[in-house]
């Protein structure tokens, strides 16, 4: 394919422009992470970036993409699996059903290979940096619920279910209606914002009260 | 503005509400798709650098115990308000498609909301940081992908049952903050910027006082106890 071939820079003739920012971005990126985070933490924590350059470099990604193709958003992929899967299998909801029919593509878009990036980028950033890592059980968790994988699991299954579908509900997620809708201004991103923080901090409290750190 | 980015910009407008109406989002193109890709690949990797994708990080934010991944989603929010707007401003590209507002269906957002809330609290991910996690092989963060895909599939299901109350009620239109001020958006972005970094300051001035004295059970009455 010739855009792979482009975006690898080894014909600065033939080079797109908007690749070849991107080219330039990532390299930022990972040159920023060389800054050794101000975070005073312990461990791995002291690797990471800080989030004063991290906070600076997700919004000159979130402009660059904005003014690219589009801003940044996660959760309306989620249901673009789900009909990819229901097509494998045969299911003729993808088009009798009026969520999937009216608001969901049929095709991979710019949006759908984003989210196929975010696991690239988490997996090659760990793999990189440090952070590759198979635990099932968090350490806070395990401190208030115990090493158990299977209550683990039940809350994480739980969990992804209620973000994507207070998420499908609203329109978007922490990407689509906070770091972007916000950004953009939009009214419905600060009232979404308020509802998950308000929420989330209350359910978070209650879940590990009595917990000292 | 010139007449050439005038046309420009209208032929992107157009070229976006004719792939908007598909559903899909950024164009399907081969470049599209490879530029979403390196995007995505930023984006992931960058969340995984800040420790956004980290349960223990976002569960102590949510516990206001330790307030980075709050500090870094205000600061790439204020940043990137200045920076769409800015390049918004020099016009001529059809940002505006670009931008597209979400319309304010305020039931549908606090109820999503605080739907939502509750998920994040429990999962300790978000639907973006679940996938960074996932890939840096998280077995809880996979298992949360699976949850959402179930949930997504739930939403499916009964959206023509709950859509009517939700999106037909206090429908407010896709309204953004400088349209309801009447202000020009740059504007609007910078004063919302500047004062995100007046609370980023004082939230970083709270977070270093908690860490400083952050041995079990100084900073919260009710901590003490808990230490039998």
């Amino acid at each position: 394919m010739p855009i792979g071939i482009t975006w690898r820079g080894t014909n600065p003739l033939h080079a797109d422009r908007c690749l070849n920012i991107e080219n330039l971005l990532m390299e930022v990126v990972m040159s920023a992470t060389e800054i050794d985070a101000a975070v005073p933490e312990s461990g791995a924590a002291s690797r990471r970036i800080g989030w004063l350059y991290g906070g600076i470099l997700l919004g000159i990604l979130n402009t660059f993409a904005v003014a690219t193709y589009a801003a940044l958003g996660v959760s309306r992929n989620y249901v673009f699996v789900d009909g990819l899967l229901l097509r494998a299998v045969g299911s003729d909801l993808p088009t009798t059903n009026t969520y999937l029919s009216q608001r969901i593509p049929t095709s991979f878009d710019w949006l759908v290979m984003l989210a196929i990036g975010m696991v690239l980028g988490g997996f090659l950033a760990a793999l990189l940096k440090g952070g590759l890592t198979t635990r099932a059980v968090p350490r806070l968790w395990a401190s208030r619920f115990g090493d158990s994988r299977p209550k683990r699991f039940a809350a994480a299954f739980a969990g992804g279910f209620l973000i994507l579908y207070g998420a499908r509900i609203a329109g978007g997620c922490t990407s689509g209606l906070v770091l972007s809708g916000v950004a953009q201004l939009a009214i419905a991103g600060f009232i979404f914002a308020i509802a998950i923080l308000a929420s989330g901090i209350l359910t978070a409290r209650f879940i590990y009260r009595g917990r000292a750190s | 503005m010139t007449a050439a980015a005038l046309i420009i910009g209208q032929i992107n407008d157009a070229a976006q509400t004719a792939t908007e109406a598909a559903g899909t989002v950024g164009g399907t193109n081969t470049k599209a798709l490879v530029a979403g890709l390196l995007t995505g690949i930023a984006f992931g990797a960058l969340l995984q650098r800040a420790g956004a994708s980290s349960f223990t990080m976002i569960v102590n934010m949510l516990r206001l115990k330790d307030l980075t991944i709050m500090k870094f989603l205000f600061v790439a929010i204020a940043t990137g308000s200045v920076g769409i707007y800015i390049v918004d401003s020099l016009g001529g590209i059809g940002l505006e498609a670009n931008i597209g507002i979400a319309p304010v269906y305020l039931l549908a957002l606090t109820v999503g909301g605080l739907i939502f809330g509750v998920g994040w609290a429990l999962a300790g991910y978000c639907p973006g940081t679940a996938l960074v996690a996932m890939g840096q092989g998280k077995i809880d963060a996979f298992i949360t992908v699976l949850g959402g895909l179930v949930g997504a599939f739930t939403l499916v299901l009964t959206w023509d049952y709950i859509q009517p109350t939700l999106e037909g009620n206090f429908n407010y239109g896709n309204k953004s903050l400088a349209d309801v001020l009447g202000a020009n958006p740059l504007l609007v972005a910078l004063v919302m910027a500047a004062a995100i970094v007046a609370l980023v300051l004082y939230l970083n001035r709270l977070d270093t006082r908690k860490k400083a004295t952050g041995s079990p059970g100084t900073d919260k009455p009710g901590a003490v106890t808990s230490s039998h």
